[in-house]
């Protein structure tokens, strides 16, 4: 190897120092090129083989000092206390992000159900039987997107129905016509298992003093939230790569003012 | 301790080297890498990052210290301190503790009796 072939050796090691940490590089560039000099200087010792292991101890080492000095940077404790609490302030954000939409979203599924509820509550008041009150176009609770009524009496049994659910009228848990004997409306979240495939189904359940002949019963408005559903699970999607983009930037931003604190230091 | 804090056994393999090294005498980077990849230092094959870098770690906890004194302004000589001895002490006690205990299993074959 020629005297010109190991400055070349040299000038390419000191450039390759220059990736390590400022504060590192300080104290120890010239020290580091030194021992490279002599290690190449030293003829007891295979160039090609050093210059291997000087290969090899680069990428580890630098590795190393970079993430010692990260580690330094962030567990600075009013640098750590402030990314914490920057961190716990970006969580509760992104929780509202989602809280908030899921909520309109859900509330606003109610939305044509209330409209159907309290118009078919209003004939059936009005003397209309059910049989002119409920549209006899069936609904297949499973599959339509459609809204639906249905009617049942005074013990929850059902009268007449529009929504079905493997061609049977499914009957809403019996503490909703519980509750609604002691309060005008309710608004649940109805759900059911059709095979392996759960079917949930946004309800307003009004009751009636009178439906038809049989006295007074229960009217339900309902329809499928799967559409509601998929928009809610996008909501959170858009809110967990929100709460991950804060996050990554709060820890930019630590790491930058770290880094940039220590230089300044 | 300067900054850090007493490192726990088991030392890694290039501070033990190092503080091996620099039981004898100061020594500069060199010197102590030479030390290091000879049998009797360890057989390691330090790199001068690796070197330095542990150096400073070593530095910090109080383990060397630079001797300041030099026969060339670009080398820089270090020292063994009063806590990198017993450091040394304490691992080489380890060592040898285990190495016993091995003897006793019939892991490695029995000294003999001088």
């Amino acid at each position: 190897m020629t005297a010109r072939s190991l400055s070349r050796l040299e000038f390419l090691y000191a450039l390759a120092v220059c990736a390590y940490p400022r504060s590192f590089r300080e104290a120890h560039a010239a020290a580091m090129r030194q021992v490279f000099r002599d290690a190449l200087a030293d003829n007891d010792f295979p160039r090609l083989r050093f210059l291997l292991i000087a290969l090899r101890d680069f990428a580890t080492s630098l590795l190393k000092e970079h993430l010692a000095m990260m580690r330094d940077t962030l567990t600075r404790p009013a640098l750590a206390f402030n990314a914490l609490v920057l961190a716990g302030i970006a969580t509760v954000l992104a929780l509202f992000l989602y809280a908030i939409p899921q909520q309109v979203l859900r509330q606003g599924a109610n939305d044509p159900q209330l409209q159907l509820a309290g118009d078919l509550a209003g004939k059936l008041e009005d003397g209309a039987t059910p049989a002119e009150a409920v549209p006899a176009t069936k609904v297949d609770m499973a599959r339509s997107l459609a809204p639906f009524v249905n009617l049942y009496d005074d013990q929850g049994h059902p009268l007449l129905s529009q929504g079905v659910l493997n061609g049977a009228t499914p009957a809403p848990p019996k503490g909703v016509f519980d509750y609604l004997r002691s309060h005008a409306e309710d608004r649940v979240t109805w759900q059911m298992w059709n095979g392996p495939h759960r079917v949930r189904i946004a309800a307003v359940v009004l009751r009636v003093q009178r439906v038809g002949d049989s006295g007074p019963g229960f009217v339900l408005a309902g329809r499928s939230l799967v559409q509601v559903e998929a928009r809610e699970e996008q909501v959170r999607q858009m809110a967990a790569l929100a709460w991950i983009a804060m996050l990554g930037m709060i820890l930019l931003g630590a790491i930058g003012f770290g880094w940039w604190t220590r230089k300044a230091a | 301790m300067p900054n850090g804090t007493i490192p726990a056994a088991p030392l890694s393999p290039a501070v033990l080297a190092l503080l091996l090294s620099l039981a004898e005498s100061d020594k500069h980077g060199y010197q102590m890498m030479k030390d290091a990849r000879s049998p009797q230092g360890g057989g390691l094959q330090l790199g001068p990052g690796t070197l330095y870098g542990s150096l400073d770690r070593m530095m910090r906890d109080g383990l060397v210290k630079e001797s300041g004194i030099s026969d060339d302004e670009r080398r820089r000589y270090y020292r063994l301190t009063r806590q990198g001895r017993t450091v040394l002490t304490a691992e080489l006690e380890r060592l040898d503790a285990a190495m016993r205990s091995a003897r006793a299993q019939g892991l490695i074959p029995q000294r003999g009796r001088s």
